[in-house]
């Protein structure tokens, strides 16, 4: 055990004695970063701060918001105009259920980041695409597979590494979210609510602190089915180039390809049509008729199985022959 | 002699239906340097890849210390240090760094141990270097350090002395004769040149079109089997040949102010004293071709990759 957690090490070793592995740390930061100043320099009407009479204030806003409304012409509408509709339900939403409505804070900034798991789900690909074939590339493996750890131990301590690696990154660009939403708008206590736009379009009290591990849990079901599909498609071919361009292009075409076969019944087994397990929460509806949460993680398993298992046969029953 | 540190046994690889390897039987013993000597393309790189595990084995097995790489791995590769085909490094990481990365595969290598094959191998400036700047020398030396970490009873290093300069050479010579003789490390050293393998092998085997054509022990060679054109260098040429040709019943050849024949290594001492007893002045003697060479170059023939 001691001597797998050596090699587990040792791919940490290889990953961050390289600048690429930083900047790919740089880059998250910095989108951080600016949406954050962006949010905060850029008001939108999502940093007001309501009072104790909060419920004086929201019934003036609505009257202007109709007002306005009123009098424009739905040609020339402006994008703060375009919101109106939308502002006027959550504020209404806010007088009928008596929630004072809360201002933006570091939480808020937070939640609203975890799209942000889909650059960690891109740096984490490329870093599995790598993992394997650089090995074969830099023709180190020769001298990694002619000591005394199996073929599998070495594979399995490569799968970890990369799986420490995206973590290390979440947990990173939480860090990050949370403590730059800390300065630049505060924080609102630990428990924070807040009342969001459900997919259903309906707005909903939730709260913020469980929907956000929530979300960004749900990211990572897609992160770790893309690093493995990479992982394998690296072991088997032993290019990186081919594995993160494959990953890459099925991650951002999967989607539509899904869409544009959904007619079909066999659509739902595709593994893009099942990735977000988001799409059963929040009211909203499945990719497919007749999906279920549970159907999807069972059709995941199924495919993670088979990524694990095609990697495990390229990497342990192939011969190391020569370049 | 003593149990052997290798033993192939009718040892052959398939790659899709073609016979690469043609079944190998050989030992290789402790404290012997075995040269394992053929044309590029004849099966010296699969023969070796096979003997550490990176190759399945089609038929037949090798034996490490009496395991077998192919059902017991690990006993058998922890006895193995290897270099297989270049000595290539993690780049971006320095040598130590990667020294360090493969110690960490191996339980029970000490710092101490490392900075041993460092001075070993006579590394210590550059160490803190990153590999990527390393000349092809300083990666082929800091690829025999990583092979020596774990005090291997069994050293195999494939073109050793490729892209390293005489001195270079010479020195790694050295480290190979210490090994097997200081240290009882059996080595396999492989080469496509002869001259290399002559000068720090006992024994060589020939492999051709994946077969062993021959197994030659060097000092055997070099003792009992003709030299062809021995040059001696002489004041009065006519003289020396006429001598030669009475007492030794031999063809002498004559060249400016040499005189060339065939003999035996042992025959030469005698050659020179009765050139000497004549007052011909000697002023020095050659061996321009080996036997050994002509054997192998004879033995190779055409080596015609099937």
């Amino acid at each position: 055990m001691s001597n797998f957690i050596q090699l587990v090490k040792n791919e940490q070793i290889k990953l961050y004695v390289r600048k690429a592995t930083w900047v790919m740390f740089a880059i998250l930061a910095l989108i951080a970063i600016l949406g954050a100043v962006i949010v905060r320099f850029i008001d939108d009407g999502s940093l007001q701060e309501y009072g104790d009479d909060w419920r004086e204030e929201l019934q003036e806003e609505n009257q202007q918001i109709t007002q306005q409304m009123e009098e424009a012409n739905s040609d020339e509408m402006e994008f703060s105009e375009a919101m109106n509709p939308a502002t006027l339900e959550r504020n209404n939403y806010h007088l009928e259920n008596d929630i004072k409505p809360q201002g933006y804070d570091a939480w808020k900034y937070l939640y609203e980041n975890t799209f942000l798991a889909s650059v960690i789900s891109l740096f984490t690909i490329i870093v599995a695409a790598g993992i394997i074939a650089n090995e074969f590339k830099w023709g180190t493996i020769k001298l990694l597979l002619i000591r005394p750890a199996s073929r599998l131990k070495i594979l399995a301590s490569k799968y970890i590494s990369i799986l420490v690696f995206a973590l290390t990154l979440l947990l990173f660009l939480i860090v990050v979210s949370w403590t730059v939403g800390a300065i630049l708008f505060g924080v609102d206590g630990l428990s924070s609510n807040a009342v969001i736009l459900q997919l259903d379009g309906t707005y909903e009290q939730i709260d913020l602190f469980k929907e956000t591990i929530i979300a960004y849990g749900f990211k990572m079901v897609n992160l770790v089915m893309m690093a493995t599909f990479a992982f394998m498609i690296s072991t088997i071919f032993r290019s990186s180039g081919m594995a993160i361009g494959l990953a890459i292009f099925l991650m951002f075409a999967g989607n539509g390809v899904v869409l544009f076969v959904s007619q079909y019944d066999w659509a739902k087994y595709i593994l893009f049509a099942n990735t977000d397990l988001s799409q059963y929460t929040g009211g909203s509806e499945p990719a497919i008729e007749g999906m279920t949460m549970a159907f999807s993680i069972i059709v995941l398993l199924v495919y993670y199985c088979i990524f694990l298992a095609a990697s495990w046969w390229a990497f342990t029953k192939r011969d190391v022959a020569g370049q | 002699m003593s149990n052997p540190a290798m033993q192939l046994i009718g040892l052959k690889k398939t790659i899709r239906n073609k016979p690469i390897i043609k079944g190998l039987d050989f030992n290789i013993y402790p404290g012997e340097v075995f040269g394992f000597l053929g044309p590029n393309g004849a099966g010296k790189t699969t023969t070796i890849r096979m003997m550490v595990g990176l190759m399945k084995i089609t038929e037949g097995d090798v034996l490490i210390e009496g395991k077998s790489i192919k059902t017991d791995f690990k006993e058998a590769i922890k006895h193995v240090g290897a270099i297989v085909e270049n000595p290539e490094m993690y780049p971006f990481m320095t040598g130590r760094k990667n020294l360090e990365h493969y110690a960490r595969m191996i339980p029970g290598i000490s710092k101490e141990r490392i900075n041993e094959v460092i001075a070993l191998v006579g590394l210590e400036k550059p160490i803190n270097e990153k590999v990527g700047r390393y000349s092809l020398g300083m990666r082929q030396r800091l690829g025999i350090a990583q092979a020596l970490l774990h005090k291997p009873s069994i050293l195999i290093l494939d073109e050793p002395t490729n892209g390293l300069d005489p001195s270079g050479i010479r020195e790694i010579r050295r480290y190979i004769r210490d090994l097997a003789e200081q240290e009882n490390v059996a080595v396999i050293v492989s080469s496509h040149l002869l001259s290399e393998i002559e000068l720090m092998c006992d024994r060589i085997g020939i492999i051709k079109n994946g077969e062993i054509i021959a197994i030659n022990s060097v000092n055997d060679t070099m003792e009992q089997t003709e030299l062809n054109d021995v040059y001696i260098e002489l004041d009065n040429v006519q003289i020396g040949k006429q001598q030669l040709e009475q007492q030794f019943d031999k063809e002498v050849r004559m060249e400016k102010d040499n005189i060339i024949l065939s003999a035996k290594k042992d025959e030469i001492p005698q050659i020179i004293k009765s050139l000497v007893s004549e007052n011909i002045n000697i002023y020095g003697v050659y061996v321009k071709r080996s036997s050994l060479e002509d054997k192998f170059l004879e033995l190779i023939g055409d080596n015609t990759i099937e």
